[in-house]
């Protein structure tokens, strides 16, 4: 019952995450190919060819219903600037960007969480104060100026562009070497960002529960402190803070973006500042469609996962 | 086995409990009864040393001869729950909601390395073993205090402090945790401190009672003696407040002659969803009458008084007023509320404390657009709920005032409309005993006065022998049993009347 | 408490409660300062400083006696650049916040105290607009719309609400779940009566907290947005230098006169809405 409701939910975001991406890009004052081609020696009959190319002379119902149908085939249109299919593109992008997020944001939940439990059960200690201050600062960095600063203070240390040198060997250990060299500055610059996060979240989770009546039970049966913390106050804790860490996940994806840009990092991020500075309307459509329905999924995921973990929820 | 020598414990500069000594023999039951804030609960914590850092304890707490505050870290973990074990007040919260129950009774028993298993414990206190696998919350109230029982039990401590054990239990729930406890106690020979603010409940279960006041003990003795002879004035006003079923000395006013009726509630029925919460009641309240409604928690008496209110719409039924129907348009149920007012149950949260006084009282006047001067007829409703003189408090802000006081300015709330039936919701079960009493006594000098009616809900058959003059038996939302007080309590008919009753502990 | 004394603390402290959090109190003065510089910096700030085609000192100067701050790639003063935009960061970031401040709010108390298809449609597009990733969404609608400041306040300021409105949504159910609502119905009172006298003067310091909270977000989005190249391009803001930056080469440069400043304006002033919130949060929120 509630199963076939998260999953009923997340096909309803997923069709609304459709049409959001539809009417941004059609309702909205504007011709998009005169401001696709602003700036660019074209007639009024290319214009009015590109517009019957993307069918964007035909009624507005028509145009929803075919964009629609695409989309089911796995059809995003074609790109105004790379000339391709849009899908194509995107798919190209995805190996790099699922690296740059999965590394930042393995590394920054585990250390975030640790960082925010620590912080937490020690509350007002040095401890505390510095885990809370560094965060907090953190929080209130630009991941893009982090990036730039980074990649100044590192100098030659580490690439700063890209994500492998051309002249590396093509044997899979001198690869990958390299790619990980060149994932240093990109994913420490997301980590830092996200994690203070995450830190700040699972301390105040933590806090919450720091007064709960069962601890007094666990204390009272003779546990020592940290089996009282281990056992009973983290477990309960961790559960609203790994929801939460999964409903940001919008936040990785728009520290990717950045991050990618900065470091020049060939991912959907950096595709995302290709296809704005075009502009390039079709592939905009397709990258919002397909990061949301991303962050859809994830959070169908989280909460699957919040079932299992929680008896309180229960999964069925 | 257990000794306290004048305990004292400070908040920072606020003394919660002063110069207490006490002791309890082994075998032996004590109960240490009290109102909110007189520090019974601090001295239960202090036994183990559970008190927050910022508590700074003075004296003596002797457990078997050793002074807790004086052990180490390894020997206060080795002491605690093997030699005594605490039943927290409020399962629902003490209970770690993510493991199985029989993981966290099995928990201490791991620790101190005691044998046994958690299906026997699970047996002496009455639970099927498969229980074990089932979560908190998937347990009802009186389980999961059950549960809570066969956890101090895990290591057979020969000291069990009880904490509120019962407080947010239904009566009939209430009575079989009791029985429970005392033959536990009574077959393992052990030593119980049971905290409570209900000397009843006390007087069920323990051979010894002390009282405290303000955090210092006023006084002890056998159980029997101090509620029948009460030397000190504070353990007499806890005992009044828990009035004798069929004595005609708690009975506080005298049965109305049958009134004409003011309020008919006909046929009445209320769905949630697929459960009947109310099913087909018919209930009448005549002019200055007052009826008690009376059943367990989940009886549907709270959704009846709601209904009747227009707080809910009713599935089918009807409710007539002073002979008209009363209608479901909006206008109709506004005209309708000035007539019948509502008393809940918890003051300090049924006054906005945003509110000053004046506003809450004037709350009424503002949403009916009533003319006049509103401060007059704020200061004589206040004035008539007993604050005197009204200035001295309508610029308070709830926080500021006394649980009565605060109950006193709802029910000065409802009185500024001049209404002729109040539906009080368990008035007095949130009030500390030594208030009960007075707003008891309000409710009777209003209906003299005033001759306002009442509906009062309650769990309490004392209450409803102190004051009322009907009582009518709720039981899975129907009423299965009404009539005069006398008949209803002293020579019920209804098998379910019986078992209520039965329930009841008495002093 | 006794009667008398509890008059006495009861009201009057909230000014107190703030000056006792120190970081909040720093953070308040550090917008005091942005904020004169945020008015003084046009009136003194001559037009020509700013001029690109006007300007005759070096780019790509380092600090030193002319120019305290450095100069840009086109010869413009750095800390004149800073000066005057602040005020482009602080208007962006306040006018986004009390935007999407009004619109969650609005949105929160509709859903929870209406019940029925509206306010649970209400709630289900809240829900949609709080998993979307509301940079991704920002991005579009200020590609989509034509440049200018306006586009970015809308644009921050219509993704980032649904926070606020849910914060508020669980605010209000709170409320309303109190008995002293219940008592205001049973008293006759209708849903302006509820709203206005109960739901609406307890969620107030909370959306006060959250819109503090916001303006440090909104800040950065506008950071952000800018750096990506869809800022105000008539406008000089903290964001756009980063940008200018980052297309012409600081980092290689070394520039760090150029990357340094209008980052740590950001975070400072961020930092500091951030605390305020918090101490406000503090303030508001009674301890256990």
């Amino acid at each position: 019952m509630r199963l076939a409701g998260r999953f009923g939910g997340a096909a309803l975001s997923l069709l609304m995450v459709a049409v959001l991406g539809f009417f941004l890009f059609r309702v909205v004052p504007g011709d998009p190919v005169v401001s696709m081609t602003r700036g660019r020696p074209v007639t009024a009959e290319m214009q009015a060819a590109l517009r019957a190319q993307f069918g964007l002379d035909r009624p507005l119902h028509e145009q929803f219903w075919t964009y629609l149908t695409s989309l089911l085939r796995g059809d995003l249109g074609t790109s105004f600037t790379f000339r391709r299919p849009v899908a194509e593109v995107i798919l190209d992008r995805v190996g790099p960007t699922v690296l740059l997020v999965g590394t930042a944001t393995l590394i920054a939940v585990l250390l975030g969480l640790w960082l925010g439990v620590r912080a937490a059960w020690r509350r007002d200690s040095a401890f505390d104060r510095v885990t809370t201050g560094v965060s907090l600062t953190l929080w209130a960095v630009p991941t893009f100026w982090l990036g730039m600063l980074l990649m100044m203070v590192t100098g030659d240390l580490f690439p700063s562009r890209g994500m492998r040198d051309t002249d590396t060997a093509p044997d899979l250990l001198s690869q990958a070497l390299d790619v990980g060299h060149h994932l240093v500055l990109p994913s420490l610059t997301l980590v830092a960002v996200v994690c203070a996060e995450y830190a700040l979240v699972m301390r105040s989770s933590l806090l919450e529960e720091m007064h709960a009546p069962y601890l007094t039970t666990a204390r009272a049966k003779g546990l020592r402190d940290d089996l009282v913390r281990r056992r009973h106050a983290v477990p309960n804790a961790v559960l609203p803070a790994i929801t939460l860490v999964f409903l940001r996940f919008g936040l990785v994806v728009a520290g990717a973006i950045t991050t990618e840009t900065v470091f020049s990092w060939p991912g959907l991020g950096l595709l995302f500042h290709d296809a704005l500075t075009g502009p390039d309307y079709f592939l905009l459509q397709g990258l919002l469609v397909v990061t949301a329905g991303a962050v859809v999924v994830m959070n169908l995921l989280a909460d699957l996962l919040h079932g299992v973990l929680d008896p309180r929820v229960g999964v069925v | 086995m257990l000794e306290l020598n004048n305990l004292t414990v400070h908040y920072g500069h606020k003394r919660v409990v002063h110069d207490v000594s006490l002791s309890l023999a082994p075998g032996q039951t004590l109960g240490l009864a009290g109102e909110s804030g007189s520090g019974k609960s601090t001295v239960a914590m202090s036994v183990l040393r559970l008190l927050p850092r910022s508590a700074r304890v003075e004296g003596e707490v002797l457990l078997d001869g050793e002074d807790v505050a004086a052990m180490s870290w390894g020997r206060l973990r080795a002491v605690r729950w093997a030699s005594a074990s605490i039943v927290f007040q409020g399962a629902m919260h003490s209970l770690n909601p993510v493991h199985r129950v029989g993981e966290q009774i099995a928990e201490p028993m791991r620790l101190h390395g005691t044998p046994g298993r958690v299906t026997e414990l699970l047996e002496q206190v009455e639970l099927p073993r498969d229980k074990a696998r089932a979560y908190p919350h998937e347990l009802s109230g009186g389980q999961k205090q059950r549960v809570m029982i066969a956890m101090a039990l895990a290591c057979g401590p020969r000291l069990v402090v009880a904490d509120e054990p019962t407080t947010a239990l239904d009566v009939v729930v209430q009575e079989q945790v009791l029985a429970l406890m005392t033959r536990l106690v009574a077959e393992q020979d052990l030593g119980l401190l049971m905290i409570s603010h209900d000397l009843s409940v006390l007087a069920r279960t323990c051979e010894d009672i002390a009282v405290m006041q303000g955090g210092e003990l006023v006084e002890r003795g056998r159980t029997r003696e101090v509620i029948a002879n009460p030397r000190h004035p504070h353990t007499a006003a806890l005992t009044a407040a828990f009035p004798v079923i069929g004595d005609p000395a708690h009975r506080w006013s005298d049965p109305a002659p049958a009134p004409e009726p003011l309020l008919r509630v006909r046929d009445l029925v209320v769905d949630y969803g697929r459960t009947r919460a109310v099913d087909g009641v018919d209930l009448t309240i005549g002019r200055g009458e007052i009826v008690a409604l009376v059943g367990q928690s989940g009886s549907g008496k709270t959704t009846l008084a709601r209904t009747i209110m227009g707080l809910r719409a009713p599935s089918s039924g009807r409710v007539i007023f002073d002979g008209v129907e009363v209608g479901r348009g909006s206008r109709a149920i506004k005209a309708f509320r000035r007539q019948v007012q509502l008393v809940l149950q918890d003051p300090s949260s049924a006054l906005n404390p945003r509110h000053t006084v004046f506003d809450a009282v004037a709350e009424g006047l503002r949403v009916h657009g009533v003319p006049g001067d509103h401060e007059a007829l704020v200061t004589a409703a206040v004035e008539r709920a007993e604050l005197r003189p009204a200035s001295l408090y309508l610029d308070a802000l709830p926080h500021e005032l006394s649980g009565g006081q605060q109950q006193r300015v709802v029910i000065a709330g409802a009185l500024v409309l001049q209404p002729r039936l109040l539906l009080a919701d368990e008035p007095v079960a949130s009030l500390d005993a030594s208030v009960r009493g007075e707003i008891v006594a309000l409710l009777l000098r209003l209906r003299a006065e005033l001759g306002l009616a009442s509906l009062l809900i309650t769990h309490d058959l004392g209450l409803a022998w102190q004051i009322a003059d009907r009582v009518a038996v709720m039981h899975q939302g129907k009423i299965v049993e009404q009539g005069p007080v006398g008949q209803v309590l002293l020579t019920p008919s209804h098998d379910y009347t019986r078992a209520l009753l039965r329930a009841v502990p008495q002093v | 408490m006794s009667f008398a004394d509890g008059v006495r603390t009861g009201r009057g402290g909230a000014a107190g409660a703030f000056l006792a959090h120190r970081t909040g109190v720093a953070g308040a003065v550090a917008l005091a300062v942005a904020a004169l510089v945020a008015v003084l910096a046009p009136l003194f700030i001559p037009a020509d400083a700013l001029d690109v085609t006007r300007v005759t000192a070096q780019a790509w100067q380092p600090p030193g006696a002319g120019h305290w701050l450095g100069t840009d790639h086109t010869g413009r003063s750095v800390a004149l650049l800073m000066a005057q935009g602040t005020g482009t960061s602080l208007f962006v970031g306040l006018t986004a916040a009390v935007l999407s401040v009004g619109i969650g709010t609005f949105a929160g108390v509709v859903s929870g105290h209406f019940g029925g298809l509206l306010a649970g449609a209400l709630l289900r597009v809240t829900d949609f607009f709080l998993v979307l990733p509301a940079l991704v969404l920002a991005i579009a609608l200020s590609t989509v719309l034509p440049r200018g400041l306006g586009t970015i306040i809308l644009a921050i300021g219509l993704t980032s609400w649904p926070s606020t409105a849910r914060m508020v949504r669980a605010q209000t159910l709170t409320i309303e779940a109190r008995p002293f609502v219940e008592r205001a119905r049973a008293l006759g009172g209708g849903h302006a009566h509820v709203i206005g006298r109960h739901v609406l003067p307890s969620v107030v310091p909370l959306v006060l907290v959250n819109a503090t909270l916001s303006v440090a977000s909104a800040i950065v989005a506008e950071s952000t947005l800018a750096f990506l190249g869809l800022g105000d391009p008539t406008r000089i803001s903290w964001g756009a230098m980063l940008h200018q930056a980052q297309l012409h080469g600081a980092v290689p440069q070394r520039a760090w006169w150029f990357l340094l400043p209008p980052g740590l304006a950001i975070v400072v002033v961020v930092l500091a809405f951030t605390l305020v919130g918090r101490a406000l949060e503090a303030v508001v929120t009674p301890k256990r």
